[in-house]
């Protein structure tokens, strides 16, 4: 799926990519696109230098001397050359007729160095003049999962990505891209943009806005230089599509390292987070925030209320459970009579409770039915808007390990549950001294689409931020 | 004096600072609500003004050169008469000259004083990024120590100016605590409205300050406004 028409839309969706300039002994470049051309896309590299020729043909990839001789339309361009060959790829690229290229390249206005700087100059205004799309330079360039267009060789080829990235960093996309995969959540389109010279933040959040693909958009800023465009295209994508913005620089001393990092000017941190309330988007302050925040997107149905069902398994963590979301600005009260009515009928309270929240691993000790029983009590409470209940690593990983048929039940009464229910639920596992192994296991849970969180304090803040903008249905 | 007038005559002194008085009348104008003021320059005016605008008063200097007017003898409060206006007057021209020889004085503002209330901020400022932006606050420490304020892009949109007060952290104050009566919010949201169409049409200013602005049951009005004019 793609957007027929958008200047951008060759580049999002290549059929033919170039990668020029790429050397060994690692090419990077061509081993990071290689699933590209596992796919069926067509993948060229373009070097002159004879001695790196051999090397890219044994990786199977067809080489040419000039970007124009490459017999296809090229999509998407990847320039990975020495600064001072720039304009004249620039040159080759806007004659070519390529839908758009990515500078790997740098050395440009960042280095405030003269040569940069007039370079940056130079290709600037020859593809402004001739209308040519650039993502950077200084960047990272595209990913895109599902054709197998990548920027670093460990994040995901995968045809089910829902959440568009745009980043002013090339680090936070790779990392944004890796630690989203390991949630189990993939990205449909993703652009490091770098020095920004021609396409610029506003150009890719309109691109994701119309994109079909794009579920949730999500971005990492530091600035921006035409601010009273940034603010209308983010008015325009939230009224169609959740959108969470991470904002880098809000110390003075981040703002400092903003200013190096790429010549972006700085508003105060509160004036920012007064426009982007404004514009209707979700602000965020770092990578793990943003990525909590995208999963209550992607996998809670919406909700405004904030009376929340809490389940824990132990006492000490109802206690802290509660600390958590009643520190978010949500209500933890009593429920309704029929289900205390209903509860009492069943709830072991001997070492247990069935206030809220709910101390439960006595009375459920692994049994599907008790628990779904519980879930459909707080499901039918008309007082509780939304649940959210702990699984303890600490206590289950050994008799999961021991027992991974109790893992795929849990996941499949979860799952079974949220199809039914129209109130969100959230699930916290804090991995405890098992990191490995829930790293794993917490994929099961994502695959069935159930939104677990490392913390209560994470879920908490997550759903405050995110919880009324959840998109599934 | 119309706001255009007001701002040639600014330019043409060199000066982007505009006086109190100018301020709000081009405020008033706009029809956002700020004590009556007037620009006395003997201390027979500044008692026939009292007397127009009824008692109590307030009085304070007027001078380009001076920043702070309470902390020269400018500023005196509470003026129930006719004879008080009269000797404030001479009083407050008396301890200028003195703490600042240097100061030129153009006269002294005669002000009607606010019903007791809540003490709130309106403002406008200029981001280097977004360009003009509205801010609200409560006033005194709220804002100096704490930074509770709430920004938004002016010209505000339906329901940002609600937003904007529902934000700030001292919130519940404006509801009324201690047996205070809550104040008139909507006419705080009129205000905030008011002035971001005032700064929408006019984009010539700089930075806009409304502090404080009084709020009660009764209404909000601005009792104080400073007006900073970008460079020409």
């Amino acid at each position: 799926m793609s957007v027929p028409g958008h200047p951008l839309d060759r580049m999002f969706n290549p059929k033919t990519v170039a990668i020029i300039g790429d050397k060994g002994p690692n090419y990077m470049w061509l081993r990071n696109n290689q699933p590209f051309k596992d796919q069926g896309g067509n993948l060229y590299s373009v070097q002159i230098d004879e001695k790196e020729i051999p090397g890219i043909e044994e990786l199977g990839i067809e080489n040419f001397r000039a970007l124009t001789d490459i017999p296809e339309p090229v999509d998407y361009a990847l320039v990975a050359v020495p600064r001072h060959v720039s304009p004249y790829v620039m040159k080759d690229l806007i004659e070519a007729e390529v839908g758009g290229a990515a500078f790997f390249t740098s050395g440009f206005a960042e280095t405030g160095e003269e040569l940069g700087v007039s370079l940056q100059a130079q290709i600037t205004e020859m593809a402004r003049e001739a209308n040519f799309n650039v993502v950077g330079p200084n960047c990272m360039g595209l990913y895109l999962p599902r054709v197998g267009v990548r920027f670093n060789p460990d994040v995901p080829v995968a045809n089910d990505g829902r959440v568009g990235f745009v980043s002013q960093s090339g680090t936070h996309s790779i990392m944004f891209s890796l630690v989203m995969g390991a949630n189990g959540m993939h990205l449909s389109r993703c652009a490091s943009f770098g020095n920004a010279i021609v396409l610029d933040i506003s150009d890719y959040l309109e691109y994701l806005t119309e994109d079909p693909e794009t579920e949730v958009i999500a971005m990492y800023v530091e600035g921006v230089k035409d601010g009273p465009r940034f603010v209308k295209a983010l008015g325009a994508a939230t009224a169609r599509k959740p959108v969470v913005v991470w904002k880098g620089g809000q110390t003075d001393a981040g703002a400092r390292a903003t200013m190096s990092h790429t010549g972006s000017l700085a508003s105060s941190h509160a004036v920012w987070r007064g426009i982007m309330r404004q514009c209707g988007a979700i602000s965020t302050n770092s990578l793990d925030e943003t990525v909590d925040a995208v999963k209550v997107l992607l996998d809670a149905k919406p909700s405004t209320g904030k009376r929340m069902a809490l389940m824990a398994m132990t006492g000490g963590q109802s206690v802290s459970i509660t600390d958590a979301f009643v520190g978010e600005g949500f209500e933890v009260g009593r429920l309704g009579e029929q289900s205390y009515e209903e509860l009492s009928s069943f709830f072991n309270i001997v070492g247990g409770s069935f206030q809220n929240p709910l101390d439960m691993a006595g009375t459920v000790q692994g049994k599907r039915e008790t628990l779904e029983r519980i879930l459909g009590i707080l499901d039918a409470d008309e007082s509780v808007d939304a649940l959210v209940m702990e699984q303890s690593a600490m206590f289950g990983a050994r008799q999961w390990k021991d027992h991974p048929e109790r893992v795929d039940d849990l996941v499949d009464t979860l799952a079974s549950h949220i199809e039914r229910s129209a109130k969100p639920f959230l699930m916290v596992m804090h991995p405890a001294h098992e990191e490995a192994f829930v790293s794993e296991v917490r994929l099961k849970f994502a695959e069935r689409r159930i939104p677990v969180f490392a913390s209560f304090e994470r879920a908490a803040a997550a759903a405050a931020q995110a919880l009324p903008h959840g998109t599934r249905s | 004096m119309t706001f255009a007038e007001t701002i040639a005559s600014a330019r043409a002194e060199n000066r982007t600072l505009l006086s109190e008085v100018e301020a709000k009348a081009a405020l008033g104008d706009a029809g956002i609500p700020v004590t009556a003021t007037t620009l006395a320059q003997t201390r027979e005016a500044a008692a026939a003004q009292a007397e127009a605008i009824g008692y109590p008063v307030a009085l304070k200097v007027v001078s380009p050169n001076v920043a702070h007017k309470s902390d020269v003898g400018g500023v005196v409060l509470g003026l129930e008469s006719h004879e008080e206006v009269a000797e404030a007057y001479d009083e407050i021209i008396r301890s200028v000259q003195a703490a600042q020889p240097s100061a030129v004085i153009e006269g002294v503002s005669v002000q009607e004083m606010a019903s007791p209330g809540v003490e709130v901020i309106v403002g406008v400022t200029t981001d280097p990024q977004f360009g003009p932006v509205m801010m609200f606050g409560l006033g005194g420490i709220m804002v100096e120590v704490l930074g509770d304020v709430a920004f938004r892009l002016a010209p505000l949109g339906e329901g940002d100016a609600r937003d904007m007060i529902d934000e700030i952290q001292g919130r519940q104050v404006l509801d009324g605590v201690r047996g205070q009566p809550p104040v008139d919010i909507g006419a705080i949201e009129a205000m905030l409205d008011g002035v971001s169409g005032f700064a929408a049409e006019h984009p010539e200013v700089a930075e806009l300050d409304l502090n404080p602005v009084i709020a009660s049951p009764e209404g909000a009005i601005a009792v104080d406004a400073r007006i900073v004019l970008a460079e020409a």
